[in-house]
């Protein structure tokens, strides 16, 4: 058996969920919902035992995780950035493995799609990715989602992970969230004390930290009213048509006045141009009020381009994650436009 | 400690001692015998370990058997009818779609899922449902073809 010993809790409703997240905080217990990044994420450790150690490199000490496998990844993951000897890693692990998980599989309350008063939509955060692939509403109304959920993963990710999970994890490329900021959701947090709603852009802080607080529960995303005349487009840009990690992610979600005419507001999100998914917070102020021109919309990318902080990595250089931020929004602002035109 | 589930698999109800951290895959191989699912990367990549939950094609090595108390599962064992090969799995026989055969429980549950969704798929949704499952031998082609043999007779 791979998995570390931990046992499973199963909540009948959230407040019993909250309830457990509080009670064991300090014994370590993770939130279960699809599976598709918690159980890869703690087995992890075990299979990297078997990896050949370090023979001393700029970030390792002699003994820990080798180089030649990759040893910058190592470096996001405060478990092996301990380095040391095989047991010292084993220890640490011992103490982040969770002692309890949560599993939320009974919780149907929270697999839902429906309409909220106001027009807009909410979202169960249970959802699997799949269930919102597949919603003609989220597709016609909410398209950058339905668009951010197309590549993401593989099916069968998709068949599991739901959409809270991909926001509760805050990786920086996460598919579901960067439309699910473009399109100015608010989060429902659910915890002993009551419930909390809080704008999407502000919930992750960094790679796979958040502002939730340990007895609390993504429950529901809630996305405004789509206007008449708006449109959204997500585009994922990677290597592989599958299974793969985005290079950059844009969605942008714009909102005109009449067909063709100025706008009335527009949000663009970036992904895996930044430690978080984050809001390109200068583009409303070039392109509201405007009619969005070829010129218009070339200085909102280039704005949104100024926005983005990406490093260099294996998937692309910091530059070229810039300069496709510019291209890419400019193409989906162009979609987007269109998109506003025609919906009725 | 063990927990009591209860789940039915490939129509036969079953109740099991679980120890909370077995995976559905385990307990479908050592606990159940049912060695058609393969076991490949153990980390949602490879998907020879698919099987059908509820109707759904999922990783039964990233799904805890906790976790399907109460479902209905189907395996590679459930396809063939009265001990032939369903039409399926002929095609994929006929058309050289299975080499080394590690893939291809995988394949063919998750072909059944798209099958019962939609009977006659075009190329690119066959290409796109299979693409969380990979195969090292055939290249693809084959399978799609094979898929494709089927989807057609659906279609007259």
């Amino acid at each position: 058996m791979i998995l570390p010993q931990f046992d499973v809790l199963v909540p009948e409703t959230v407040n019993e969920a909250c309830a457990m997240l509080a009670e064991h905080a300090e014994h370590g217990v993770r939130v279960l919902a699809g599976g598709t990044d918690l159980l890869v994420n703690l087995r992890r450790p075990i299979i990297t035992q078997h990896v050949p150690r370090c023979d001393g490199c700029r970030t390792h000490p002699e003994g820990a995780v080798s180089s030649t496998i990759d040893c910058t990844m190592w470096e996001s993951e405060p478990l092996m950035a301990s380095g040391g000897s095989l047991r010292t890693l084993l220890r640490d692990q011992e103490k982040t493995s969770p002692e309890f998980l949560v599993s939320l599989h009974k919780l149907k309350e929270l697999k839902n799609i429906r309409r909220s008063d106001d027009g807009g939509l909410r979202i169960g955060a249970l959802t699997t990715l799949a269930e919102i692939q597949r919603s003609p509403e989220i597709r016609q109304d909410y398209t950058a989602l339905a668009e951010g959920t197309d590549n993401l993963g593989s099916p069968l990710v998709r068949n599991r992970g739901t959409l809270g999970g991909n926001i509760v994890n805050a990786r920086p490329a996460a598919d579901a969230a960067v439309p699910t900021i473009g399109l100015g959701a608010m989060l429902t947090l659910h915890g002993k004390s009551g419930t909390r709603s809080v704008p999407a852009e502000g919930f992750p802080t960094a790679p796979g930290k958040t502002i939730i607080e340990p007895d609390e529960l993504l429950t529901e995303i809630v996305y405004p009213l789509s206007p008449t005349y708006s449109g959204s487009a997500y585009y994922k840009l990677a290597n592989r048509k599958a299974l793969e990690i985005s290079t950059v992610g844009v969605a942008v979600w714009v909102i005109l006045e009449k067909p063709g005419g100025p706008v009335a507001d527009v949000r663009v999100a970036l992904g895996a141009v930044g430690p978080t998914p984050i809001l390109a917070k200068s583009v409303p102020a070039v392109l509201i009020g405007k009619v969005p021109d070829k010129a218009a919309i070339a200085e909102a990318a280039e704005a949104a381009a100024g926005d983005c902080r990406p490093i260099d990595d294996h998937r692309g250089s910091a530059w070229y994650r810039v300069q496709m931020v510019e291209v890419l929004t400019g193409r989906l602002l162009k979609i987007a436009v269109e998109r506003a035109g025609t919906t009725t | 400690m063990k927990k009591i589930i209860s789940l039915t698999v490939n129509g036969v109800e079953h109740e099991l001692a679980v120890e909370p951290r077995r995976s559905l895959l385990e307990l479908l191989r050592e606990d159940l015998g049912l060695t058609g699912t393969h076991k490949g990367c153990g980390i949602g990549d490879c998907g020879t370990c698919t099987v059908l939950v509820d109707g759904v094609a999922t990783f039964s090595c990233l799904t805890l058997a906790i976790q399907v108390e109460g479902c209905s599962i189907e395996t590679v064992e459930s396809l063939a009818e009265n001990g032939r090969l369903n039409e399926l799995q002929q095609a994929f026989v006929d058309q050289g779609a299975i080499q080394c055969g590690f893939c291809t429980p995988g394949m063919l549950m998750t072909s059944t899922e798209l099958l019962r969704r939609n009977p006659h798929p075009q190329e690119p949704e066959i290409r796109r449902a299979i693409s969380g499952n990979l195969c090292r031998c055939t290249g693809y082609q084959k399978i799609v073809e094979a898929i494709k043999t089927v989807a057609g007779e659906n279609d007259e």
